[in-house]
């Protein structure tokens, strides 16, 4: 699934390995979401949304909704 | 799997799976010694020549563990479908193997070395899982 975190963690000026270290993860698994390899679970997307303070929409892209 | 452990689960996993390969090494050479030297019979020689699995189905039990505490999903999605890939390639070739053997084209094999195609499938399985990501 597409997504904007490549672009949220760059304008938070944070490395992949800070927003695992936040989100308690790899940074196999940061680097997995970001490239649209990984669907992360609900919970995680949750707690992404919360960290950077939007919902899961303006982070995910449904590919079926565009 | 990995070089050095990162994270507490990790640390435990690395360390009951180092605890049960001593114990297997403890059982395999202490029942091959004792059936050399004592020659057990019945109930103790049973018991005795199980002995080696017990800390080999421990592997299994300490595997399903960490998937059970890891707290990254990405990568107990990878271990899961490492160890489907790794229980498919043991049971595949278990099964090839076993009708050769039952036509006498090949000779017979200890059982117990489907547990280690299990666990050479599994890790190979996992480097190229990870492939995939990268």
């Amino acid at each position: 699934m597409k997504n904007r975190l490549r672009v949220l963690r760059a304008e938070k000026n944070w490395s992949q390995a800070d927003l695992a270290q936040k989100l308690e993860v790899s940074r196999q698994s940061v680097n997995a979401i970001e490239t649209g390899k990984y669907d992360p679970s609900l919970p995680l997307a949750f707690r992404l949304a919360r960290l950077f303070k939007m919902t899961i929409e303006q982070i995910f892209i449904d590919d079926e909704s565009s | 799997m990995f070089c050095m452990p990162k994270t507490p689960e990790e640390r435990r996993y690395v360390g009951r799976l180092w605890f049960a390969m001593t114990a297997y090494i403890v059982a395999t050479f202490g029942a091959t010694w004792t059936f050399k030297h004592h020659h057990p019979r019945g109930a103790s020689m049973y018991l005795l020549a199980s002995l080696p699995a017990l800390p080999i189905l421990a592997v299994l039990v300490i595997v399903g563990l960490y998937l059970a505490e890891l707290k990254d999903e990405f990568e107990r999605s990878i271990l899961v479908e490492s160890s489907l890939w790794g229980t498919g390639t043991a049971l595949a070739l278990a099964t090839f193997w076993g009708f050769l053997e039952n036509y006498g084209t090949v000779s017979t094999i200890p059982m117990f070395y489907v547990f280690l195609v299990w666990w050479m499938s599994f890790s190979l399985a996992q480097v190229l899982v990870r492939r995939r990501y990268k």
